[in-house]
Formats: C-alpha cells, structure tokens, sequence
C-alpha cells in the first residue's frame, strides 16, 4: 500500500465535505474492494474517508411497496434480515452468494454498487427490480447508473446514501461462481412485476446488463422453455482463460433458466 | 501516524501506527500474537481471519485504524484457563490438521460459522468454510471437525 | 484405513488429541518462519522483472532516498561481486550417449538480463517492509526487450529465442532408458498400437504458509545463521554451501514448523543468498516475507510434462512394449531437484504397473522463459503413471475392451516380485492383481450401467475411471538416516531426527514407533526435528520422496532397541547380574537373578543413557488401485465426483490416522490439478495469468470430492524391519488417473486435457456434440 491519511467521517455531511475538499480522497466503507487494491498498489488515494460509523447509512426497511436499503448495510445484514426476505427473498438470497462468510460481514451494499464491479452480484438485482439509486446530491435510476466496467453516473464528490428497490410480485437469482474468485461467471436476476419481466445479467459481460429478449419471452410465458430456444448475443461478452464468450453467454441462459424455475418455484 | 487503541483477547492495547498498517500486521508485529497467519495478499485464503467484536472476519482487509475500539479475539484467545474451544478440540480429535498453517484462520471462521448457525448441514458447511484454504487435509477431516464441533458445543 | 479404523486419540495436557504437535498448532503457538524476529532486524523487498526475457540497460535507484529508512539496495553487480552464481543441482547421472547436463548460472541477483517475469532485479533493505516495498516501487529499469519462448516445443525448435548463450538451443540435457531398437521392434510387430499425448500441466504446490527468511551474519564464524521453511536442515545447508562456496557448518539452520511443503521447500531459493549479503555487509538480520502473487511468480512451480505413450499389444491384448517420449519444461534454469526427479523416477517406474518385456524411455529438457520447475508431491512419478494409465485406457476404448480386463491381462503377477523392470529397477513387493480386484469389487464395477443410465435419467453425464499405480520412494541422498535417542532423569525421552515434517506429523508418528519399542506412552517422548546443535553432527535425508517413514521413522524403532540394548549393559552393573540377565520392559530394566529393577529414569539420573541409531534404505514401492466416478452437469460443465475409493498397499500402517490424512490430501491436490489448478503464462508477452487465488483454482472444502472410501491391501516391505511403504505421494500419483480416465469415460472421448474447468467440459460436450 502507497501511504494515505485515514480520516473517519461522523455524518453524511461531513463526508461530502471531506470528499469535496480532497480531489484524490477515495470512501471506504467495508474495504472488501478497495483495501486489497490498495494492497497491491493499484490505487492511490491522498485520503481513506470512513464512511462506516455514519447513522445516516444504516438501516432496512419497507413502506409502500419499497424497500428501502441504507448503503452501508452489509451483506450479511441483507442476507439475515426478516425484512428483505419477505419483500424480496431472493436479494436476500444474493446477499448471501456474495464472496465469502467473512466478506459478507464487512462489505456493504452502497460499495458493491459504486464499485460496479462487471462480475458483482448487486448490479444485476438493482437493474432488474428498477432500483433508485439515492445520493447525497439526487436519485438515479439503476437503467443510469450502471455505465460499464467499474463505472456508474456517480460524480465528483457524490455518494450512495441509500437504494430504494420497489418490491416485485416474484423474483430470483441464480449465479454459476468463478471457480477461482467466487465472483459471477454469469448471474442472471429476475424480477417480475405488474409491468412486466425484467432480466440482468451480471458477470458474463463488461458490465450488468439486460437481457431483453428473455423479457420478452418470458412476459409472454414464464417457464424455462421460454428461453430454450433464444441466446445471449456472445458478441461483446468477456472472454479469458476461465471460459469463451460462447461458454458465458450459455452461463447466463442455464443460470435464467434455473433462476426461472425457481421463480415459478419448480 | 494514528493512535489505535482496542482489546485483543480481552486486554485493551494501545499503539501508533501508520494509516495504511493492516489489522493483521498490527496483530502480528504490534501485539506479537503470531498465531493469525497470512497466507495471500487478496483476501482468498482466510489465514488471517480473526473476531472483530464478535464476527469473523479477514485481518488482512480491515485496517488497524478502522479496529480502533474494536473487541478482538484471535486463535490465542480461543482456550480458556487452560481448557481447549470446542472447534479447537474437534479439530485434533477430527485429525482435521497437517501443516496447522490455515488451522487458526479455519478454527476463527469455523467458530464463526457455527456462532450464526449451530447445527449446519454439509452445504452450508462448504458455504460456511468458503472464505478458507486448506492445502494439506483435502478438508474432508476439516468438514469432520465442524460436525464435531458443533455436537460439542451442543453438549 | 477403512471406517472401523478410529482416530488414535492421545491424552495431552488434559486434552484428547490425535497429534502430539496439535496442541501448540491449535492455540496459535506454532513457530513459522515469518514468525521468527531478531532485534534490530531490517526488512528486504525484491523488485522483479516484469517481463519474460529483457537485457537490463540500466538500474537507476537514485530516488529510493527519498524513502525513510531505506539502508540499501543491491542489485546484479552485488550478485557478481559475491561469486553467488551458481545454485546447487543433484543432477549427477549422465544422459544421452554419456552427455553431462549443462547446467545454467543462476546469480542471486539478475545479472545482465532477465529471463522470466518474477526474476529478481535488485533487492532493497529498508527498517520496515513497508519502506522497502515504497522503495522497490522508485527503483527504474531500463530494459531491452528480448523476445521470449514461453512453450516447451516452441523452445527446441529451430531459431527460437536462446535464454542462455552457453545452451545453444535451450536444451541442456537429454536421458534415456531401456532399449530403444526392442521397442521399435515391439511396436512393428503388434496387433494394435496405442499412441497418446498428455500433457501433464504447470501447476505450483501451494503451500499456505508463504516463503519467508530471517537471515543473520554470524561474525564468530564467517557464516549465517538462517530460519525459513525447509523439508530438512542437511539438504538445505548443503544447497547454502553449493550456493556460497562456504562450508556446511558455517549455516545453522533453525526452524520449527513448517507450512507445507510438497517438494517445494526442498529447494534453496536466490532471495535467501542475496539477503545473505545484505546481511554480511550491514551486520543486522534481515527479513524477508514473500507475498502470495510473489509465491505465485517465485516459488518452484511442479509437473510440466508434455508426454507421448505409444503402447504395443499382441492379438491377446498383451503389452509388448512401451515407448515414452518425454518432454520436461523447466523453466529458465534447472532448479536443484527438478531435472533429477523428472527423469530418474520415471525411469525407475516406466512399466507402471505391468509386465511390459520392452519398454523404452526418452527425456528431453527445455529451458524456457518462465519460473523453474522442481519436485512437486510425486515428482515425476505421478507424470508417468498418469501417461500409463491413460494410454492403457485409450487402448481398452479402442479394442472395446473393459479397461478392467485389459488391465488385469497386464498386470505383473505377484509371484514374480521381486520384479525386475526392463528399465533395471527392481519392485520390492505387491500384489496388483488381488488389489485391483478387491477394489473392483468394492466400487462395484460391474454394476456401473446402471448407476450411469440413473444418471441419465437426471440429465447427468457419468463416467467411471480406474487407475492402479506403482512407486518408488525416495532412497534419499545421504548414505545413511540417523536418529539419536536420550532418556532424562525423569523418564522422558527425547529423539532427534534431521528429517523435517511440514505436516505429516512426525513428532506422533516417531513417538508411536518408539513408544511402540520401549513400551512406555507416546506422552513421554518428545521428537525434536532439526535440532542445529545436532545438525552438523547428524546423517539424514530430508523429507521428500514419502521417504521418512521408510527412513527416519523406521531408525526410530532401532535406535530404540539399541537404547534398550545400551541400557541393559548399564544396568547390569546395578543390577549386579551379567547384561545378558537383564530383561527390559515397559520403561524399566529388572533381573530374574538378582531380584533386582531399576526403571528408565533411575538409570538416567546416574549413566547418560543417549544412542545414535541409523539405518541405510532402499526404496520401497507403495502401489494402490483408485476407482473414481464422476457425473457432470452438461449445461454448465460442472463435475461432481459421485465416489472415490482407494485401495493402496501402503505396507505397515503406523497411524492410521495419518496415512487417511495423507492419502486425503494427496488425492485431493491431485483432483486439484485435474479440474483446475494451472500455471498460465501468456504465450506472447510472457506474464503470469494465474498469479493470485483469485485466478488459480485452488480447491475448497466440499468442491468435487465430498469424501473417499479407504481400504488396504498390504504386503510388507522387507527394505526395513518395520514393513514400512512410504505412501505421503501416491494419492497423488493414483487420483490424477483415475479421475481423468473417469471424465473421458464419461465425455466419451479418448483423452482431454487437463484442466478440466467447467468452461472446459463443456466446450468438449459441445466438440462430441457437433462430431456425432
């Protein structure tokens, strides 16, 4: 690790402050990104902002068909918490999937997101349910946020205070690891709502993205033949030692398929 | 330079020093605890991990800093006036050891696991012991020993 | 070894224990070199090159100042100014037509050019490791890029890139076995041949305990005084002296635990002779911590072996000879073990398993630009019965012959052993035949149809592999193992050995030997490993090669008799009878004649009751029969395995406990190998692409294999009076078979490649699926 002043930040306010004043002042929340990046020098950051202790990033709640997620949350609180398994299990379920026992206690979901790491498991939920994704400067919409690899509509000086995911009728999550990392080779989420089918992809591409035409397949007849007979486009799919595009665009359609059955609880 | 004060294994420490010092480094070097091991640089192998107010979590990827105040209890601080944990003592019965390099870091996590979920069923065992390493036991014997434990400590 | 077998439990400081070393191991008491510190220690960091094969144009370290605490930085002109050029190598038999190997110079420092990525390019000495890791970062290299040959073949074609100017054509040494022109012969006269390639992947041994140094200058001797992980302290002051050019007992070599091992650790590394330096020339012990993507570029890497059988059979499906055509990738330099292992033990086992009349053998050693190769769990003995075993199987898928059949056709009959190869070796002792049968029948062979068509039923792919293996242990490279034995005045008694356990639990497996001997409980014997006031005066082979059980563990047994021996002869005179009236049992020495006894402890508090007993051996020839099955998910490529049983013949079993342990872990870094593990470099650029965990397939708990059924066939060695087989390697060399002729089985195709990634599977699913 290259050296950087550690500061800890006691309210949303005095973050964004902190973070204003530093041009080259990185957040840290759980570090389960950042402090191994740091490790092998990959980054270097004038300043670590500890967002950790902030009250104004906690807590799970539901109102008005919203679930509402402080994004400081961990993983592990998503994945136990009464709340989120009954709106929507299957995020609970996600949570759960995520990295290792000791991961899930210290990342968080705000870092997850604003990392958009291409094989995290998080994007694929957000876009999927149509998150709103909430800053201490606006709301964006998950469909916004998510612009590629490592990269989001954050801005200068703006971060995660909150995500706001609208309860779908059903949805869920299946995911092939990375047998090396633990990270999505392809993870395919599902969300259905009164609006329709909407499917994410995580980890067989640059970044999350939709799979439309499985939403449409799928808003006509939600069974795993659905999809039998339609493909990922492998075009722009990641591609290395691990597995061909051809390999992960087949992931993404197993992994719909299973996430599919488990949705119409087959 | 940053002052971090925090209890490890029940007696509170107090040491100064540099932001970027790992939890783990402070552990090993500051507090001469070397039964925390480190065995990657990426946050995979678990070596390391350690209870940070009560959680199990890796002391390689959390900052001394950001422990400050913390409740530590590393693998020195798992017998108690002379009797061996429970995990510890699944451990050697199970022959779930070789090298006894990972051991710490398993017995930490495995304590950990079985904190949250008394009586795991294998799947969640292999859930459970995801976050560790073993280069020597094939962890058939470790997966043993997490049974065994947990029959242990429901004695 | 099968379930009725309970864990031999021990009571230790009011615990139940399996292991005498668990104790310390469990409570975070263990001592790993990293753990060593010395007061006034400085820390060193090693820049590496970071790329494949490159002149060095300039090292410029002007900014390091900037750095607090920096003390120095060196670099190839140190390397050269030390005359640390040249790295031991046991390489000491001749080659092809008499040729001698040529063995390449590998300075400490790099000197003039690199010629892989993760060379060492200057070394840097800081009060901390974090400054010298700061300071590594501001030294700037100017490099001249060369271009690199990353693939073994590539390296020995004509016109490739020449790694070192004294080994035209990157091939430093060439072997051969057996009669050629009887092969030949074989071959053109058979009813069907079998040719196969396999490639028997880069992989790296992975110990979790990263390499580490604590180094001193020690003034009064003009020596150094070294803690780092080591498979046994004679073999490592050994490759320090060949480094150096000091003497051996200018090192003394101090370790307790060691965090794995498997081959890796038998190697004396360049970091440790430059620190050497550093140490001598500033007066203050140095430190040196690797890193795991540092482990992953710098510790020896194992296997690499691209090997051709091609197998002749008569129109009974009688093998009538075999050729090996073998082709060993040892990176840019030959590394102390690697060149003699991968050609001296598969020669030793050749046939594998069977009666072959001709047979064959040629090796051939590139250097290319990646790290060196060295002994890796088997060493060259898993290679060559993993080649064996799937050419047998190809040829059973093209003769549709039951593999079983074909096998048992072949096998050397267990009244024929001692057998003689046509290599020249000799197979002390087994009986494949009632092994491989025993294991049929346990693992149900025959009923294999129909657990494959349930299968099918879920959509599933099963396949059914068998591999029957056979080994030669290490015989070890000191004439001799040495075991001292001592009794104190209270009763304990205290053995020393120079073989060092990186986890295979020598301090209860020697304690059960003699405590076996001298009757009295294993608590009450303590083994001291490596001792360095012993060292320098003791003969013993390192732990490699499954040889300690067969050597140091069996002089355990003797040295304790001769401890009995010795005591009867001292308290004889207490006693007041003649020697030969003495009787010893359960710790105490007592006389029919003089009504007399006085027990162990007594005697030691008036005589020094203290031997040396030793023993020469052998190797022995541990052999086994693994039977796996697989079922894979076609969608997705997974594999799960659906049973794996051994049945090995392992000799006398002193812990049964520990042998499960071993054959656990052996069968599992095979599997490892099998479905994921694999050093890749990138062919152009040269640079690492499996340098963390997050990118080599490590396996985990609960991954492929849930659990194994063990079950024994023994016959008993006669290399040492205990009946011993060394068996630390042969899950190894078994599983890698078994489990690849279980996945072809199940692919329906006659050989893939490891690893078998999921990505891998399926991709073959979908090659099969296109053919038919």
């Amino acid at each position: 690790m290259h050296t950087f002043s550690y500061v800890k930040a006691k309210s949303l306010k005095e973050a964004g402050d902190m973070l204003a004043a530093h041009a080259d002042a990185k957040l840290l929340a759980g570090g389960m990104t950042l402090i191994p990046t740091l490790k092998a020098r990959l980054a270097q950051p004038s300043h670590l902002i500890d967002i950790s202790g902030i009250a104004e990033l906690t807590g799970i709640d539901v109102k008005d068909g919203k679930l509402t997620i402080g994004a400081g949350t961990k993983h592990v609180e998503v994945a136990r918490s009464a709340v989120v398994k009954k709106a929507i299990p299957a995020l609970a379920y996600l949570a759960n999937q995520i990295g290792d026992p000791q991961v899930r206690n210290r990342g968080t979901i705000g870092g997850s997101l604003a990392n958009n790491d291409p094989a995290a498991d998080y994007p694929s939920a957000a876009l999927a349910v149509g998150a709103t994704i909430v800053t201490n400067k606006r709301e964006i919409a998950a469909d916004d946020f998510f612009q590629g690899m490592f990269s989001t509509a954050l801005g200068t000086g703006e971060m995660i205070v909150k995500i706001v995911f609208p309860v779908p009728a059903k949805a869920a999550y299946e995911k092939f690891p990375h047998p090396a990392s633990g990270y999505a080779m392809a993870g395919s989420f599902i969300s259905q709502t009164a609006k329709g089918v909407r499917v994410a992809i995580t980890g067989a591409g640059p970044g999350v993205f939709r799979w439309k035409e499985a939403e449409a397949a799928l808003g006509k007849k939600m069974n795993a033949a659905a999809v039998e007979g339609i493909n990922v486009d492998s075009t722009d799919l990641n591609e290395d030692m691990h597995g061909t595009r051809e390999y992960r665009a087949n992931l993404a359609k197993v992994m719909t398929k299973r996430a599919v059955a488990k949705l119409s609880g087959k | 330079m940053a002052k971090v004060e925090l209890k490890i294994n029940g007696k509170p420490h107090s040491y100064e020093v540099e932001d970027r010092t790992l939890l783990v480094n402070l552990i090993r070097d500051s507090a001469q605890l070397t039964g925390t091991h480190v065995g990657c640089d990426t946050s995979q192998c678990g070596a390391c991990t350690v209870h940070m107010n009560g959680v199990a979590v890796k002391s390689c990827t959390v900052l001394a800093v950001q422990a400050s105040g913390a409740d530590i209890t590393t693998i020195e601080g798992m017998a108690k006036n002379g009797k061996l944990h429970p995990v510890q003592q699944a451990f050697t019965e199970c022959h779930a050891l070789q090298c006894g390099f990972c051991t710490p870091g398993m017995i930490m996590a495995v304590a950990g696991l079985l904190k949250d979920n008394p009586k795991p069923t294998d799947e969640e065992i292999y859930h459970g012991l995801e976050g560790n390493l073993c280069r020597c036991t094939g962890y058939i014997n470790i997966v043993k020993a997490v049974k065994k434990s947990a029959e242990l400590m429901g004695k | 070894m099968d379930q009725h077998h309970h864990s031999q439990l021990f009571e230790v400081g009011g615990a139940q224990v399996s292991r005498l070393e668990d104790v310390r191991l469990i409570t975070g008491n263990g001592k790993y070199s990293s753990d060593w510190n010395a007061p006034d220690q400085l820390h060193a960091c090693f820049l590496r090159s970071d790329r494949a094969h490159a002149r060095i144009v300039s090292i410029n370290y002007e900014k390091v100042g900037q750095i607090k605490g920096v003390v120095g930085v060196y670099t190839g002109d140190d390397a050269k100014a030390s005359g640390y050029l040249r790295s031991a190598n046991f390489l000491t038999f001749a080659g092809k037509g008499g040729m001698k190997a040529k063995v390449p110079d590998r300075p400490c420092i790099a000197i003039g050019k690199v010629r892989f990525v993760g060379d060492i390019v200057a070394m840097v000495i800081a009060e901390s490791h974090l400054a010298a890791q700061d300071a590594c970062e501001l030294i700037e290299v100017t490099y001249d890029d060369l271009p690199a040959v990353i693939d073994p073949v590539a390296a020995l074609a004509p016109g490739a890139p020449q790694l070192h100017d004294e080994i035209p054509g990157n091939a430093p040494f060439e072997a051969e076995t057996g009669d050629e022109a009887s092969v030949t012969d074989a071959i053109s006269k058979a009813a069907h041949v079998t040719k196969l390639t396999v490639d028997c992947t880069r992989v790296t041994a992975s110990p979790m305990e990263p390499r580490a140094a604590l180094i001193e200058f020690d003034a009064t001797n003009g020596g150094y005084i070294v803690h780092t992980p080591s498979q046994g302290v004679n073999m490592t002051r050994r490759q320090f002296a060949g480094y150096t050019n000091l003497a051996e007992d200018k090192f003394r070599v101090d370790i307790q635990d060691v965090g794995g091992g498997f081959g890796q650790r038998s190697t004396v590394y360049p970091e440790y002779i430059s620190m050497m330096i550093a140490a001598k020339a500033l007066q203050r012990p140095i430190k040196w911590v690797s890193t795991r993507t540092e482990s992953f570029l710098s510790d020896t890497h194992g296997r690499g072996n691209i090997i051709t059988a091609t197998l002749a059979l008569d129109k009974n499906a009688q093998f009538t000879g075999l050729r090996i055509d073998w082709l060993t990738d040892m990176g840019a330099f030959l590394s102390p073990t690697g060149p003699v292992s991968h050609i001296r033990n598969p020669s030793t086992c050749l046939n594998g398993v069977y009666k072959i009349p001709a047979l064959y053998g040629h090796f051939t050693v590139a250097l290319t630009n990646t790290m060196l190769v060295a002994a890796y769990r088997g060493a060259g003995r898993p290679d060559i019965a993993y080649a064996i075993e799937r050419v047998v199987d190809a040829a059973a898928l093209e003769l549709k012959m039951d593999p079983a059949d074909l096998r048992r056709r072949n096998y050397i009959p267990a009244n024929e052993f001692p057998y003689k190869t046509a290599t020249g070796s000799t197979y002390e002792c087994a009986d494949l035949p009632g092994l491989s049968a025993k294991a049929l029948a346990l693992a149900d062979w025959s009923g294999f149809e129909a657990r494959k068509a349930a299968s099918a039923k879920k959509g599933k792919l099963r396949g059914i592999g068998m591999s029957t293996v056979i080994e030669n242990t290490g015989a070890g490279m000191y004439p001799k193992d040495e075991i001292e034995i001592s009794v104190d005045a209270k009763g304990l008694v205290t053995a020393h050995s120079v073989a060092q356990s990186q986890g295979q639990s020598h301090e209860t497996t020697f304690a059960m030997v003699i405590s076996n001997a001298l009757g009295i409980p294993v608590e009450r014997i303590k083994i001291r490993q490596g001792d360095p006031d012993k060292a320098t005066t003791m003969i013993g082979n390192h732990s490699g090669g499954s040889r300690t059980m067969v050597g140091a563990g069996t002089v355990c047994h003797i040295a304790a008799n001769k401890l009995i021996d010795a005591g009867k002869s001292l308290a004889a005179e207490d006693l007041g009878v003649e020697p030969s009236q003495v009787t010893y049992s359960k710790g105490e020495f007592s006389s029919k004649q003089s009504k007399k006894k006085i027990t162990l402890a007594q005697l030691a508090t008036k005589k020094t009751l203290c031997v040396r007993g030793e023993g020469t051996f052998l190797s022995t020839f541990p052999n086994g029969c693994h039977i796996a099955e697989v079922e894979i998910d076609p969608e997705t490529g997974v594999t799960d395995i659906a049973s794996y049983l051994s049945v090995d013949d392992c000799g006398h079993v002193v812990s049964h406990t520990v042998v499960e342990g071993q054959m656990h872990g052996a069968v599992v870094q095979g599997l490892g190998q099998v479905f994921g593990e694999h050093i890749v470099y990138d062919k152009q650029s040269g640079q690492m692409l499996t340098a963390s965990f997050g990118d080599y397939i490590m396996p985990r708990a609960g991954q492929h294999l849930k659990s194994m059924r063990m079950e024994e066939h023994a016959t008993m060695s006669k290399v040492g009076p205990l009946g011993i087989k060394g068996m630390g390697e042969s899950g190894c060399t078994a599983s890698l078979g078994a489990l690849v002729n279980a996945m072809s089985n199940a692919l329906g195709v006659k050989h893939v490649d490891m690893p078998l990634t999921p990505a891998k599977v399926w991709k073959t699913i979908q090659q099969t699926k296109a053919i038919n």
